[in-house]
């Protein structure tokens, strides 16, 4: 009989713990990966037909997102269009790959991570021959025109 | 409570332009989202087990209409066949209170509860 009292002591010492941790807790969880950002990696140059070694830029992504936010997923093609009004209105069809990345709000406003994501998108757009470099940071697009290295 | 991202600072930070916001809660990208967001978030606990996200550490009883638990159990189907483990109707719950309580405004809450005003003269 003296084991089931045991037992109901250590359960009440469990809960008691649990309590307190929980309301000990933040409210705000900056801490989880709960931020999506959402690559698009081309799979033709702004001029709607050279083709890009699209391959090696997804790995690239792929390489650095997980160096810089800790990993990232890169889905199978789709169908994408782009108009480019620098050219007239004219419309570009290529077939993207998307990426997409969690990470948490402290690791996507550092500006160390922010500037390697910029330097990459930056990379990509000015080796692919690029109009533009979309990104999606939580709700909110990106659009990244200007190539020049920093 | 959902921590606002300082988007000016982003775009900055990124040398981008910032283009609006973007909604993805439905469609093509509403469903990779949550298959990403599954992928991401749910381990085997470490004494094994179903997976979970971690910090799902509360546990309440929610009454459910019967057509709910229903919609709940068929898209938790279609979820595991495309690829989103085995993720069980109440989990696919808890991931979209978890999903709408960030999104929602105090203002919007109320709004809910409160009792809706009819035409009269």
């Amino acid at each position: 009989m003296y084991i089931p009292i045991r037992a109901i002591y250590i359960d009440r010492w469990m809960a008691k713990q649990r309590k307190k941790r929980t309301a000990t807790r933040k409210p705000v969880l900056t801490g989880r990966k709960r931020v999506l950002v959402v690559l698009f990696v081309p799979s033709l140059e702004r001029d709607g037909s050279t083709p890009l070694d699209q391959p090696r830029w997804v790995d690239a992504s792929l390489e650095m997102f997980g160096r810089v936010f800790g990993g990232a997923t890169a889905y199978p093609k789709a169908k994408g269009i782009w108009r480019d009004d620098e050219r007239g209105g004219a419309l570009v069809k290529d077939e993207p790959v998307v990426v997409h990345c969690y990470t948490t709000p402290a690791d996507i406003q550092d500006a160390h991570n922010l500037a390697e994501l910029g330097v990459f998108c930056r990379k990509m757009g000015r080796e692919g021959r690029q109009g533009e470099i979309g990104l999606v940071v939580g709700d909110e697009y990106f659009a990244i025109r200007d190539f020049e290295e920093e | 409570m959902k921590t606002r991202l300082d988007m000016d600072k982003i775009a900055k930070g990124l040398g981008a332009e910032r283009r609006g916001a973007v909604v993805s809660s439905g469609g093509y990208f509403g469903a990779r989202q949550l298959l990403a967001d599954i992928e991401a978030r749910f381990h085997v606990p470490s004494g094994g087990g179903r997976p979970t996200d971690p910090s799902w550490t509360e546990r309440r009883l929610l009454p459910l209409a019967p057509r709910t638990l229903k919609r709940l159990e068929e898209l938790a189907a279609k979820v595991r066949e495309h690829g989103g483990g085995n993720l069980e109707p109440m989990q696919l719950a808890a991931l979209l209170i978890e999903k709408t309580t960030e999104q929602l405004s105090e203002g919007e809450a109320e709004e809910l509860i409160r009792p809706k005003r009819r035409a009269s003269h």
